[in-house]
């Protein structure tokens, strides 16, 4: 594994994003975008509606092919052609529509695109009825209709069979798209409660989000898109809210702030 | 598992499927009292089975083209298409019925990936595709032979239709019935042991043994109907028509398929939310495309079916018959907009609408009459249908 310089070269990084494109039709959704990632940290992304932040990081999760640049995994120069290949190498994606497939079942919906197969390659229902029971007890004491379709459970309880996807398939790195967006006080603490387990085992995350509290509240660092570019990125403890409204709106970075050094791009 | 004796099972009856038997029961029994006990009859019960059968079959894969967000107008026409070809080649090519259906085959995988692949490569809604396909494949039906009516004479192919040979005999029938009684029985004990093995909540006995005895009642009673009829010159009863034991084969493949492969979880997934079924990875387009492959599997098997049943391709073979078979699966509870649907109500579907007509053509009601009648039932079905989601709160 090589190790990327940069302030945190005794850490190897987990995610390396290198001058990033994508264009839809002229416009530049994504445009020249480097972004790192650390194992144990949270990375929020911040900006406008249409900045580009679910844009790369559904490239970086195999949902939309990049047009130029590389992504970097543990060191290593990968191809993310599918979402396939994401989940290959531990990229979870919890989406902001959750991607459940309504008319199924929560267990249906954990193994989606991954089911659990008996030996003569027919779904393995028991296991799997198991398997999702333990995960989801582990979010949620109260979560036992396992088997109704997904859209006559609550918000919480949707949100609660999105994020077991990452927890049962053991992400190391995690994309969250306004993960407490549609919550309650009570889910989105849990949300909160799963984000610092998972730092704390390690896992990288990067956690797109709109609410300045949550973003201050769980994140070590934040960068902050417009009109595709990065204004800038700083360590969160380093910033006032105001100036991260201020880069958001304006564009602005704040004057005599310590910028996050990202590792020199090859 | 402490947690598992609270679970929420799944209900242990469809009800949506038992309301659709019982009206089933209620058509035939009031059928039964109009016709003067005709309609119950074995050779009617005989006749209805065999005349379902190709519409039965082509229904199961339809309800599957339809929960995955799509729609098939040209089956009616592709069936013709092929069904003429397989005739043609046969009588007019000299070819066995073996190797003329394994060339229809292949036409009609290549019809229906053309058309797959236009709707799950390019994007084109199916409609919009298999409009065009009803028209053209219709023309096809008519370039192959020129018009012309193609007899087939092989006797094991024209037991494929049923018809005079075209049942499997008394022996056969009590046999395949009491292997099915089997089946039926040891499912639902293996699934007692699987839910008793995790600690899932078990059903009440009467109620698992009611969900045995049920069908099985149906089965004995639907053989030994079949076993009472036979031909006025033929010694020996008629027994299961082979279409309704292929049509009944195809069912059950079917729902194997959706209950226990990837693939048929993939069809509904698809059907439920198809920008998450891209999001997870599943390869959607690959699905279609085998869908439809599938499709075209089942296509060929009706025609065969069909072209033996009437002992002759024509190009009119399967004129109209998309509207059937997408009725029928619509009767039997598939949403048109996806996601929801099942074999088994397909296989109902069918029976009722071909009760529904043939009980007409008995009590002797004009054509125009029976198609206003027959157009009417499908609407009630669709308002049954958002009723009835309204009311069980599932808004898909």
């Amino acid at each position: 594994m090589n190790a990327s310089d940069g302030a945190l070269a005794a850490k190897p990084c987990l995610v390396e994003l290198r001058h990033i494109k994508k264009a839809f039709g002229g416009v530049h959704a994504v445009d020249d975008v480097s972004l790192t990632l650390y194992p144990g940290e949270v990375v929020a992304l911040l900006g406008h509606n249409g900045a580009g932040k679910s844009t790369l990081m559904k490239m970086l999760a195999g949902a939309y092919p990049i047009d130029s640049g590389d992504i970097l995994i543990s060191g290593q120069k990968v191809q993310v052609r599918s979402p396939q290949d994401a989940q290959r190498l531990g990229i979870e994606s919890i989406y902001q529509t959750l991607a459940l497939a309504d008319n199924l079942d929560a267990v249906s919906n954990l193994f989606l695109g991954r089911e659990l197969l008996t030996r003569w390659r027919t779904l393995d229902d028991a296991r799997m009825d198991a398997d999702a029971r333990k995960v989801f007890l582990r979010l949620n004491k109260n979560f036992t209709n396992v088997h109704i379709p997904v859209r006559r459970l609550s918000g919480g309880q949707r949100q609660v069979v999105a994020i077991s996807r990452a927890i049962y398939f053991n992400a190391k790195i995690l994309i969250m798209d306004e993960p407490t967006a549609a919550l309650g006080p009570e889910e989105t603490a849990m949300v909160a409660n799963l984000v610092r387990q998972l730092k704390a085992e390690g896992v990288g995350i990067f956690l797109i989000s709109h609410d300045l509290h949550d973003v201050f509240a769980l994140s070590d660092r934040l960068a902050v898109m417009k009109n595709g570019r990065i204004v800038g990125s700083y360590a969160t403890a380093d910033v006032t809210e105001d100036e991260v409204l201020a880069m958001i709106i304006g564009g602005k970075k704040p004057l005599d702030k310590p910028e996050f050094s990202r590792p020199a791009a090859s | 598992m402490v947690t598992a004796a609270a679970s929420h099972k799944p209900p242990a009856i469809d009800w949506r499927l038992a309301l659709m038997a019982g009206v089933l029961v209620v058509i035939a029994l009031v059928f039964n009292v109009l016709s003067g006990g005709i309609f119950l009859s074995p050779e009617n019960l005989y006749n209805i089975a065999q005349q379902t059968a190709v519409v039965g079959i082509i229904s199961t894969v339809v309800v599957l083209v339809i929960v995955a967000r799509h729609i098939d107008l040209s089956v009616g026409s592709v069936m013709g298409f092929v069904g003429v070809l397989i005739a043609t080649l046969q009588y007019s090519a000299g070819w066995s019925w073996i190797e003329a259906s394994l060339a229809g085959l292949a036409v009609a995988l290549a019809v229906s990936v053309y058309q797959g692949a236009l709707t799950a490569v390019l994007g084109v809604p199916s409609f919009v595709v298999t409009l065009g396909g009803l028209m053209s494949f219709r023309g096809a039906a008519f370039l192959v032979a020129d018009g012309k009516t193609q007899p087939v004479s092989d006797p094991f192919f024209l037991s494929l239709g049923g018809g005079y040979d075209g049942a499997v005999g008394v022996g056969a029938t009590w046999a395949i019935a009491a292997v099915a009684c089997l089946a039926l029985v040891a499912l639902r004990l293996t699934k007692r042991q699987s839910q008793k093995r995790y600690g899932a909540a078990l059903n009440p006995l009467w109620l698992d043994s009611a969900l045995v005895l049920v069908p099985v009642a149906l089965v004995l009673a639907f053989a030994a109907s079949m076993n009472a009829y036979s031909i006025p010159n033929k010694d020996a009863p008629q027994g299961v028509p082979i279409p309704v034991l292929i049509w009944a084969t195809v069912a059950l493949l079917l729902s194997f398929i959706v209950h226990r492969t990837r693939f048929g979880r993939y069809i509904f997934a698809m059907g439920g939310n198809p920008e998450a079924a891209a999001l997870v990875g599943i390869p959607v387009r690959r699905v279609t495309l085998m869908l439809f492959a599938l499709l075209g599997l089942l296509i060929t098997i009706a025609a065969m079916v069909s072209v033996a049943r009437l002992n002759a391709g024509t190009n009119s073979l399967g004129t109209g018959m998309e509207l059937y078979v997408i009725a029928a699966a619509v009767i039997g509870g598939t949403a048109l907009a996806g996601g929801s649907g099942s074999i088994l109500g397909s296989v109902l579907g069918a029976l009722i609408m071909q009760s529904i007509d043939s009980g007409m053509l008995l009590l002797d009601v004009s054509i125009g009459l029976r198609y206003v009648i027959i157009g009417q039932v499908l609407i009630a079905a669709v308002v049954f249908d958002v009723l009835y989601r309204r009311l069980t709160g599932d808004t898909v």
